[in-house]
C-alpha cells in the first residue's frame, strides 16, 4: 500500500450557520485516480477549494505529502496542480502567454516544459491565439496544462470532462491514467456524472449532502470474480439455445441474435470454447459492468438539493 | 529575477496586454499636443514677444499703452492690469522677460497629473476586482506565493504604472513644448505670479514641486481605490467612489470646516503645497509635519483594510 498523497482529516465547512460539509475522513494514495462523486450541490466544489486553501477549513485539516495547507501553505500547495470549477484563463492573453503567467510563479519552468506539456494536452495548433477565442474543450485542456506545469504530484480536476466532447473525453482519459501510472501522481477528479469518471478511477467517492456516502473501489479483485452480464451475438441461435439450455440454465435469448447471462470472469473463455465446438459461430462478445452504476444509484437516490 | 520582480512582470503584462491602457497613454498624448497647439495660435501674444536689448523702455512703453487702453475700455481691465503687474515686477527686479517656452508648458501641464490620477485610480481599481471578474484569482492564489506578496505585487505595478504614466506626460509635454516654443536654455527661470506677488525660480526645481505636490493626491487616490478593490472585489464601485471623493473632496473639507476636526479629513491634507510660499493653511493649527502624519496613518489604513480583505477572506464563487 502506497503513502497517502493527501489526507482529509475530519473536514468541515460551515457557511453562515449552514454546514456545508460535515466531516470528510479519506485519503488519495499516490499514483491512484480518485473519483469524488456526487449530485450538483452535493459540496465537491467546496470540499476542492479547502484542499487548496481558497477557503478557510471551519474544522479539520488537509494534508498534502505529510504538510497541513492551514499552516504550511507553500510547502502543501507546491505539489498540488488544480482546476476549480471553471478553467478560466486571462481572455486577453495567448494560451502560451496565460501559461507562460503561472511558469514565473514557480521555480523552474522552462520554455521547454510548457511545450512539452501544451502537446501533452494536444494544444500546439491553438496556442499562440487569444484563451478568449478558445472554445470550452480547448480552455478545459489549457487549464489542465497550467496544472501540470510544475510537475505537481497532486493533480485536482473539478469537472475535467465538463464541455467536452467523446473524443476530448477519452483523451482525457486517457492521459490521467497515464499520469497516474507512470509518473505515480495522485488524481483528484470530480464530477457528477458515474460513467464519465468510471473508466479512469481506481476508487470512487461518493459525497452528497457534504457526507462521503460511500468508497468504492472500481477494479478491484473481488469485482474481477464477481458475476458479469455477459452478451454474445451467435449464429443460429436456435443451436445455440439448445446448447446452453443443458449447460448454463440462466441464459436468455436477447433479440434475435444474442445470448446473455451472468458468468463470472474466468468462466467466460470456457464457454465460448464449448459453444464453437458445436459449430456455432461468434460474432461478439460483450461485458457489461452496470453493477456499479445500479449501487451508485442506489447510493444517491433522488438528487434533492437541500 | 527575484519571485517578487516576477510577480510584478506578470503584472505589467497584464496591464499592457489590454487596449485601455494604450488609450490612456493616447489620450494623454493628444492632451499634450492639443493643449500645445492651442496655446501656440491662441495664446496670448504678449507672452511670446521677444525682448531687445532696450527691454527696459519696451516694458515702460507697454505700460503707458495698456493704462491708456484701460482709461478707454471699461472691460479687458483685468487681463492689462495683470501683464502691467508683471511688467513693473520685472521692471523692478531687472529680470529681462523671457518668451514663452517648452520649460513653461511643461510646468504648465502639471495639471493633467490629476488626469493621470484618474488613470490610476481605474487601473487600481482593476487590478484586483478583474482576477475574480475573470475567475483568474483561482489559478492566482494556489501557486506557492503568500496571498501578501501578490497583494502587494499588485500595489507595486499600480505605483510603476503611475510613474510610467508620469514620465510619459513629461517627456511627451516636454517634446511638444520645445518642438513648439523652443527652449530657454536647460534651466532657465521663470517669473510666476504666486497671486499675490511675483516669484522669480528656476524652472526645473518648480516643475518638480508642482508634480511632487500631484504625486500626494495621486497616491493616496490609487490606494484607496485598490482598497475598495480589494474589499469589494468590484471595480465600478472603487473607481465611482475614488473619483467621487477626488472631485468634491475639498468642497467636503470647505464644508466642514468650522469643525475643529476637520483638520484630520484626508482631502484636507492631501494639498502639501499649502504650507509653501508663505500661506495660510486651509485650516489654523494645521502645519506640513501634521498633514504627512495625518497622510501616513491613512495610507497605512488602507493599505491594511486591504491586506486584511485580501489575505483572510474566502475566494468562492463568482
Ligand atoms: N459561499 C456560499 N455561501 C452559502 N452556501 C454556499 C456557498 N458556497 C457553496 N454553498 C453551498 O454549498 C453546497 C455545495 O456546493 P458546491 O459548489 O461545493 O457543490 P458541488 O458538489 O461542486 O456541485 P456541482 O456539481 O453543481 O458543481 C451547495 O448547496 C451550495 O449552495
Ligand atoms: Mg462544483
Amino acid at each position: 500500500m502506497s503513502k497517502p498523497a493527501m489526507q482529509l482529516v475530519n473536514l468541515k465547512k460551515t457557511i453562515g450557520n449552514k454546514p456545508i460539509i460535515k466531516g470528510l475522513d479519506f485519503e488519495i494514495r499516490a499514483g491512484e485516480v480518485f473519483g469524488f462523486l456526487g449530485p450538483n450541490g452535493a459540496g465537491k466544489t467546496t470540499t476542492i477549494r479547502m484542499m487548496v486553501g481558497l477557503i478557510d477549513i471551519t474544522e479539520g485539516d488537509v494534508l498534502i505529502e505529510g504538510k497541513s495547507i492551514k499552516t504550511d501553505f507553500k510547502g502543501a500547495i507546491q505539489h498540488v496542480g488544480a482546476i476549480v470549477e471553471n478553467p478560466e484563463m486571462y481572455p486577453f492573453l495567448s494560451g502560451w502567454k496565460n501559461l507562460k503567467q503561472y511558469a514565473r510563479m514557480v521555480e523552474g519552468v522552462t520554455d521547454e516544459r510548457i511545450k512539452e506539456v501544451v502537446s501533452l494536452v494536444g494544444l500546439e495548433k491553438a496556442i499562440h491565439e487569444k484563451a478568449g477565442r478558445y472554445s470550452l474543450g480547448m480552455r478545459q485542456r489549457l487549464g489542465i496544462a497550467q496544472a501540470l506545469l510544475h510537475g505537481p504530484s497532486i493533480l485536482i480536476l473539478d469537472e475535467p470532462t465538463n464541455g467536452l466532447d467523446p473524443s476530448g473525453i477519452r483523451e482525457i482519459r486517457k492521459y490521467i491514467r497515464n499520469l497516474a501510472e507512470k509518473e505515480n501522481v495522485a488524481v483528484i477528479v470530480s464530477s457528477h456524472l458515474l460513467t464519465e469518471i468510471e473508466l479512469m478511477c481506481d476508487r470512487i467517492g461518493v459525497i452528497k449532502n457534504g457526507e462521503l456516502i460511500a468508497i468504492e473501489e472500481v477494479r478491484t479483485v473481488e469485482n474481477e470474480e464477481a458475476l458479469k452480464e455477459v452478451y454474445i451475438e451467435v449464429e443460429p441461435m436456435e443451436t445455440a439455445k439448445t446448447y446452453l439450455d443443458t449447460h448454463l440454465p440462466n441464459a436468455v435469448g436477447v433479440g434475435s441474435k444474442e445470448l446473455s447471462m451472468s458468468v463470472k470472469r474466468e468462466e467466460i473463455p470456457q464457454i465460448l470454447k464449448n459453444l464453437m465446438e458445436q459449430g456455432i459461430s461468434i460474432y461478439g462478445v460483450r461485458v457489461l459492468q452496470a453493477t456499479l452504476e445500479d449501487k451508485f444509484f442506489d447510493l444517491i437516490g433522488e438528487n434533492s438539493i437541500e | 529575477m527575484s519571485n517578487f520582480m516576477k510577480l510584478i512582470w506578470n503584472e505589467q503584462i497584464k496591464l499592457y496586454a489590454k487596449k485601455a491602457t494604450w488609450v490612456m497613454f493616447a489620450v494623454l498624448l493628444v492632451i499634450a499636443i492639443g493643449g500645445g497647439l492651442i496655446t501656440k495660435f491662441f495664446g496670448t501674444e504678449s507672452d511670446f514677444k521677444e525682448y531687445g536689448d532696450n527691454w527696459q523702455t519696451e516694458l515702460q512703453e507697454e505700460n503707458a499703452q495698456l493704462t491708456a487702453e484701460m482709461q478707454d475700455e471699461e472691460f479687458g481691465g483685468f487681463m492689462n492690469d495683470m501683464i502691467i503687474a508683471e511688467n513693473s515686477y520685472h521692471l523692478e527686479n531687472n529680470i529681462k522677460p523671457q518668451p514663452y517656452d517648452g520649460w513653461e508648458y511643461v510646468l504648465e501641464n502639471s495639471f493633467l497629473t490629476s488626469v493621470i490620477s484618474l488613470f490610476t485610480i481605474i487601473v487600481a481599481a482593476g487590478i484586483i476586482s478583474n482576477e475574480f471578474k475573470w475567475g483568474t484569482i483561482k489559478l492566482l492564489l494556489i501557486r506557492p506565493i503568500s496571498r501578501t506578496k501578490i497583494l502587494f505585487s499588485k500595489y507595486v505595478s499600480v505605483l510603476i504604472f503611475a510613474l510610467t504614466m508620469l514620465v510619459f506626460l513629461l517627456l511627451s509635454s516636454w517634446l511638444v513644448g520645445a518642438l513648439l516654443f523652443g527652449l530657454n536654455g536647460l534651466n532657465p527661470m521663470v517669473v510666476q505670479d504666486m497671486m499675490p506677488g511675483y516669484a522669480h525660480n528656476d524652472v526645473l526645481g518648480e516643475i518638480a514641486k508642482s508634480y511632487g505636490f500631484s504625486i500626494v493626491t495621486l497616491v493616496m487616490m490609487a490606494t484607496f481605490a485598490f482598497m475598495i478593490s480589494a474589499i469589494f472585489r468590484s471595480s465600478g464601485m472603487a473607481i465611482g467612489l475614488a473619483i467621487f471623493l477626488m472631485m468634491a473632496g475639498n468642497a467636503i473639507v470647505a464644508f466642514l470646516s468650522q469643525y475643529e476636526w476637520s483638520k484630520f479629513i484626508l482631502f484636507a491634507n492631501t494639498n502639501l503645497a499649502q504650507y509653501t510660499n508663505g500661506m495660510e493653511p486651509m485650516i489654523p493649527g494645521m502645519s506640513m509635519t501634521f498633514s504627512i502624519i495625518v497622510l501616513l496613518v491613512y495610507f497605512a489604513i488602507f493599505l491594511g483594510a486591504a491586506w486584511a480583505a485580501f489575505t483572510k477572506r474566502d475566494v468562492a464563487g463568482n
